[in-house]
């Protein structure tokens, strides 16, 4: 049927049904109350690197090759390795910083670490008073757990820990097929005491 | 005579007065505006409800805007470049032809049968159904002769719009 | 104003008569610029927070639980902005424009009754003094976008002015009709030939086909004086940044808004008035709870006609200037002529179904008749393909 202002009629029952549904159906609100509801950054999105530990923050998977320290583009990683009272390499990080307001977020550092050490992170809210050392990241900053980043991440964290476990079982195999050789080698070799 | 009256008199003067001294046009409608309103509390003064809300209905809010209108389509509306000289010839002449109007016009509105008419004093009564009754019953003739030529006036500037339509 | 004077006269035999006066002089004038002000300061917030909800949104919800406090944040924030003036701007009428235009709304509603004898001046003329009124905002409007300086203010005000002298006509004419049937100009006997019937209901105006009618256009003429959606051309921020009000800041601002919103609501009484039964509903009267009614009657009546305004503002978008003139003239004025003489019908037909039928059928086959008239005007229904 067709009559004068049938339009106007029409809106007036759109806009009606958008105002009392918005009461009554939520999913009809798309608006995210931001500090009180969040929603899940995408698997894709990415701020700033963070540096992943296993079990505890002081067991970094971070050698401080500085593999990442050369390749970074703007160079806003510094890496000092720990060292032990004799002067011994720790492979560990006595320091690790990275300045947000240099870096451009690549992921660079991500793509060139050869110990799964560096990932993205997507932690937008880095908002800091001061200009320059408040923006620095230092090691217990960028310390997260594996647990965060399966939570940020999941998929990639899932292929992650199977590449690592896959490279530790691998690692296992070699040294249980090399203590085998060696005990093979022991057996083989005739009167060498007690073999055991 | 009360207070109230040369209160709204002397705003309504001072309204006239302003309306054709100041040299800023719009500033001149905007002092006629004042004057107008003026004119419309005398007319409530009066006890003239009906006529005092007209006043306002049709000179505030139509002539008044009219005015106006007309005036924001003209190009000088300053006119800074016009003479500056207030009581020469020309403006003792324009004050001698309005005393002279005005003292006319007392005379005729006064010797009007009209005059004595009009409610004396201030009966609290409202003159709308008076002054229906009057039109449609004694005035209905000059009513209707007014009708036809307002409407003619309306047929005329349609018609004289729709010719410039047509021309562009 | 005199059922004011003789309450306080019964209540306060002993005092001196002339404070009893002044006391019911300053009674109604403090209710206007209380009650009504107040209600602008609410309308803004439930306009934000219904135009969000039309929108799928919460609207705002910070300030004040509900965020009921956000008209207080507003005017706060309104009072601490700079004023600034332009330098070329006429610096008086500049300053007179933002408060002559609060002026002509407050005025109207000192006819608008909210109760039964409850009206600050029962002007015998009531009606046509309300309608006088706002168009007197024409000229405040004017002189804002004059004054300015500035060519969208000026066209702004031009705009306003256009609109508001030719939306005054079929308005006016609209309510003719009611003064017509109701047989007098005082707003309060008005209201009360709307009594009676049915719960108090059946008799407003709004429920005879003239009326109906009569109660549409005179909505549309209200919406359009008052300058709101879809009427709002005089300050079209696509077009003409803000109108006569581009060059205001502050709390003149606030007052071009207030005056605005006060307007607005004052159309929205003289249509509750005229053609909603005024403070009539089931269950008011004379007396203190049937006053008390009354009033609630009126204001839930007013808060409907704001919501209406509010819902409008929110569905319709703005018409082109040639549209918004075509309307008032071709369609609104004729209509309104035409629901004059069904008034006439209405009065003089006797049998009450034979009016009935007479007047709806009128009026029916002569808007029929605008429609065909007017159909060059009627948009085709459009489709936008996007490639
Ligand atoms: S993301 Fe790029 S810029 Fe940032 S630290 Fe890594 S390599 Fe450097
Ligand atoms: S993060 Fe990776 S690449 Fe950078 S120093 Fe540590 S182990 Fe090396």
């Amino acid at each position: 049927m067709n009559y004068p202002g049938k339009g106007l009629v029409e809106g007036l029952a759109v806009t009606a049904r958008n105002f009392v549904g918005s009461y009554f159906y939520k999913d009809r609100l798309t608006t995210v109350q931001y500090p009180e509801e969040r929603i899940q950054t995408p698997e894709n999105s990415r701020t700033f690197p963070f540096l992943v530990f296993d079990e505890s923050p002081d067991k970094p998977r971070c050698t401080a090759c500085k593999i990442c320290e050369v390749e970074c583009p703007p160079k806003c990683i510094y890496i000092v390795m720990d060292r032990d009272d004799k002067g011994k390499p720790l492979q560990r990080p006595k320091a690790f910083d990275i300045d947000i307001s240099v870096c451009m977020q690549c992921q660079i550092c991500v793509e060139v670490c050869p110990f799964e050490s560096i990932k993205m992170d997507n932690d937008y809210e880095k908002s800091k008073y001061g200009r320059f050392n408040d923006l620095v990241q230092r090691l217990p900053d960028l310390l997260k757990s594996n647990d965060y980043y399966r939570q940020i991440k999941p998929v990639k964290a899932a292929e992650v820990d199977a590449k690592l476990k896959a490279e530790a079982e691998a690692k296992a195999a070699k040294k249980a097929a090399a203590v085998a050789a060696a005990a093979a080698k022991a057996a083989a070799t005739p009167p060498a005491g007690s073999a055991t | 005579m009360n207070i109230a009256f040369w209160i709204i008199s002397a705003v309504a003067v001072l309204g006239a007065v302003l309306a054709v001294t100041l040299r800023n046009l719009v500033h001149c409608v905007l002092a006629l505006i004042l004057f107008f309103i003026g004119i419309a509390a005398h007319y409530f003064l009066l006890r003239a409800d009906f006529l005092g809300t007209v006043q306002i209905l049709i000179y505030v809010g139509a002539v008044a805007v009219l005015i106006l209108f007309a005036i924001m389509l003209t190009h000088n509306v300053t006119g800074v470049d016009g003479p500056k000289e207030l009581l020469g010839v020309k403006w003792w002449s324009g004050a001698a032809i309005a005393a002279t109007l005005a003292i006319l016009l007392k005379k005729a509105i006064l010797s009007d049968p009209l005059a004595t008419l009009l409610p004396a004093g201030d009966k609290a009564q409202s003159s709308v159904a008076e002054i229906g009754k009057a039109l449609v019953a004694g005035w209905v003739v000059s009513l209707e002769a007014i009708a036809i030529l307002l409407t003619a006036a309306l047929i005329g500037a349609v018609v004289i719009a729709l010719e410039e339509i047509q021309k562009s | 104003m005199e059922t004011i004077y003789q309450l306080l006269h019964v209540t306060f035999a002993n005092v001196p008569a002339w404070t009893v006066q002044v006391a019911a002089f300053l009674i109604p004038i403090a209710f206007i610029f209380g009650v009504y002000p107040a209600i602008f300061a609410l309308t803004t917030l439930v306009e934000r927070k219904a135009l969000g909800r039309i929108q799928n949104r919460y609207g705002p919800n910070r300030v004040g639980i509900f965020g009921v406090l956000q008209p207080l944040a507003d005017g706060l924030k309104i009072l601490l902005k700079e004023d600034i003036v332009p330098r070329v701007a006429d610096k008086f009428t500049h300053f007179l424009a933002p408060v002559l235009i609060v002026v002509p709304g407050l005025l109207v509603y000192l006819v608008v009754p909210v109760a039964p004898g409850m009206v600050a001046v029962d002007l015998k003329i009531g009606v046509l003094f309300a309608l006088a009124v706002g168009t007197m905002s024409a000229i405040a409007l004017f002189m804002a976008g004059w004054a300015s300086r500035n060519k969208f203010s000026l066209l702004g005000a031009v705009r306003a002015v256009a609109q508001v002298v030719s939306y005054e006509v079929p308005t006016v004419m609209a309510g003719v009709a009611v003064i017509m049937a109701a047989g007098t100009l005082s707003t309060l006997t008005i209201v009360q030939r709307q009594g009676g019937g049915i719960l108090n209901i059946s008799n407003w105006y709004v429920f005879r086909p003239w009326g109906l009618v009569g109660f549409v256009l005179f909505v549309i003429g209200g919406l359009a004086e008052s300058a709101r959606c879809p009427f709002d051309l005089p300050e079209a921020e696509s077009e003409l940044i803000g109108g006569y009000h581009t060059e205001y800041s502050g709390f003149k601002f606030a007052l071009f808004q207030m005056g605005e919103y006060l307007a607005g609501m004052a159309m929205a009484g003289v249509t509750v008035t005229l053609f909603l039964g005024g403070y009539m509903g089931p269950g008011s009267g004379p007396g203190l709870v049937g006053s008390l009614i009354a009033m609630l009657w009126f204001f839930s009546k007013l808060a409907g006609m704001i919501m209406l305004n509010i819902w409008i503002r929110g569905t319709w978008p703005r018409l082109r200037v040639d549209q918004l003139m075509g309307f008032a003239w071709k369609v609104l004025l004729p209509l309104a002529l035409v629901n004059i003489v069904a008034v006439g019908f209405w009065h003089f037909l006797t049998p009450r179904p034979l009016a009935w039928v007479v007047t709806t059928g009128w009026l029916v086959i002569w808007f029929l008749v605008l429609t065909k008239c007017n159909a060059s005007a009627i948009l085709e229904k459009r489709e936008y393909r996007y490639v």
